[in-house]
């Protein structure tokens, strides 16, 4: 019976340490145990369509996307410009730009979102101050700024400069953390269709494509990023500041598994 | 009052016919604080802010009326039925405990 | 056998009949069936859902808004989820075929959470101007419990429905 106990435990850890991100090398990557498609059917078998009816009723989210029109025409800090000073018309030359976040930008020497893309807008051509994330306007601009991509295929580069992130933000996504030892793939990739206690595990093939989000839980609108932290919070391990290194690289990793879906925000979740 | 609240949104089918059976979807953000919950940084509970009472006219007769407690849902959505045999203005007046009062009207205009 | 041991012995044939009959009396308690019970049926909702000090509860609140009226089990469709991805937000739709005319109309419609602390939830009052007493809302449930409408006439009968709803603990994205 000992030599069992020690048995189950060297190999148990062993397993562990196996599945370990090796932050110098590449990751090999899980099997996907259902397929996106499977995953649906599951998902309206075991919940209806009810949240799909929600979603259709009303979207509160909605509003935040016009009050980001208005902000976006709205002068902000020392220079007395405001969004539409330069993208003019509303942003009309906005159109598409968000399909191809997060990217590389090499004044920050990694990857930007679109939400510190706007921040780094305020400071450098605004003098504006910059917006606090999850805020109620930070979320409106976003929203405003993503909508005007709606329908649109995302198209994230991954090549060149921005591949070593990439690679970081994968690491990260296949990282074991936290008092529970998950990583992201874990759940979303090895084990998604399956359940944890009574909540079926989403694939991850839509998890970028519909940000920011509002989500019944929280009653209230929040980014991706938001949802990276609950899910860390979940896992029992600490999560990172809002843009943090790590997070912006695995939303870059996150959105290329959505390459070619079309933008849809602002989204409807539980 | 704090952004966000109060936003409103109505909806009723585009051709109505006289005295057709309609289904009208109002939505509104608002909280719809229980009171229960704490503010998990300083501990303290979050005051209760909720719609409890919400009025629909068609033209100038009151012909629906809601009494809510805290546990309608955040935001909430409600749908009911107007029987559309005038063209008239539908109005929904919504009222919460902290004296907010919330309205907007459509014109239901049938062919 | 010997005489002495037969009253202790029964036939194969009467306690098949027996037992059969306790069966089938117990499958028919169960299931509600019976009829002339429909109040009580009502009262009692579907089993799942019910513990003790829930079941009390919600007698005392109907007895609080209705006395000892008849809550007629019919004339109601409740649309709910069997599993609420989310209890903070559970659709509710009420459809029911009951008249809309001046004379005799459905003026008020009644919703309660039994698991809820407060199972009175919401009411609304309709008029003829509604043409039909179709509802749908959105409401909150504290843990999985039954959920109960109940709608009044202008002629004073009470018809109403339940639905058990399942409101989990998430494993991770609840």
């Amino acid at each position: 019976m000992l030599l069992l106990s020690v048995t189950v435990v060297i190999v148990s850890f062993g397993l562990t340490r196996s599945q370990a991100a090796d932050d110098t090398g590449t990751i090999k990557e899980f099997k996907q145990s259902v397929s996106p498609e499977e995953y649906q059917r599951r998902y309206k078998e075991f919940y209806g369509n009810f949240t799909e009816q929600m979603a259709e009723e009303g979207n509160p989210a909605d509003f935040m996307v016009d009050d980001g029109k208005v902000l976006f025409n709205k002068v902000a800090g020392t220079k007395g410009k405001s969004c539409a000073s330069c993208h003019k018309d509303d942003g009309k030359d906005l159109v598409g730009a968000a399909t191809r976040f997060p990217k590389y930008d090499a004044s920050i020497k990694g990857i930007k979102t679109v939400a510190l893309q706007i921040n780094m807008c305020r400071k450098k051509n605004m003098g504006a101050k910059p917006m606090k994330y999850q805020s109620y306007d930070q979320l409106a601009l976003v929203l405003y700024v993503k909508s005007l991509s709606n329908g649109m295929p995302i198209n994230v580069s991954i090549d060149g400069p921005a591949r070593p992130f990439y690679e970081k933000g994968k690491a990260f996504y296949y990282k074991r953390m936290g008092q529970l030892n998950f990583s992201c793939a874990v759940c979303h990739v090895k084990y998604a269709g399956y359940k944890a206690r009574a909540n079926l595990i989403s694939n991850n093939r839509h998890h970028a494509d519909h940000w920011p989000s509002y989500r019944l839980k929280w009653g209230k609108t929040g980014s991706l990023q938001r949802r990276f932290r609950g899910c860390m919070k979940n896992m029992r391990a600490k999560p990172l500041a809002y843009q943090s290194e790590l997070y912006r690289d695995m939303e870059l990793y996150l959105t290329n598994i959505s390459n070619g879906l079309p933008i849809e925000v602002p989204g409807f979740r539980m | 009052m704090p952004k966000g609240i109060g936003r409103i949104k109505i909806r009723i089918p585009r051709k109505i016919k006289k005295g057709a059976v309609i289904p009208v979807k109002a939505l509104i953000t608002h909280p719809m604080e229980t009171g229960f919950r704490k503010n998990k940084k300083t501990g303290k509970k979050i005051p209760a802010y909720y719609i409890n009472d919400v009025n629909v006219y068609y033209g100038d007769k009151l012909i629906t009326h809601c009494d809510w407690t805290i546990a309608v849902s955040a935001n909430p959505f409600m749908s009911f039925y107007v029987k559309a045999d005038k063209a008239a203005p539908l109005k929904i007046v919504w009222k919460d405990i902290k004296g907010g009062v919330y309205e907007k009207t459509v014109q239901i205009t049938p062919e | 056998m010997s005489k002495k041991e037969t009253n202790l012995k029964i036939s194969r044939r009467q306690f098949m009949r027996s037992t059969g009959l306790g069966l089938a009396c117990a499958a028919a308690l169960m299931s509600g069936a019976l009829p002339g019970l429909l109040g009580k049926a009502y009262a009692k909702g579907t089993k799942s859902a019910n513990d003790a000090a829930g079941a009390e509860s919600i007698k005392k609140v109907l007895r609080k808004y209705f006395g000892d009226r008849k809550i007629e089990n019919s004339h109601v469709n409740l649309k709910l989820p069997i599993i609420a991805e989310n209890g903070a937000v559970v659709p509710i739709k009420i459809q029911s075929d009951l008249p809309m005319d001046n004379n005799n109309y459905v003026k008020k419609v009644y919703i309660f959470v039994e698991g809820n602390l407060n199972p009175y939830t919401a009411a609304i009052d309709l008029s003829p101007a509604n043409g039909k007493a179709d509802l749908a809302m959105r409401i909150k449930m504290r843990k999985t419990s039954n959920v109960r409408v109940v709608l009044e006439t202008s002629k004073g009968k009470l018809y109403g429905a339940v639905k058990s709803v399942k409101v989990t603990i998430g494993g991770c994205g609840g």
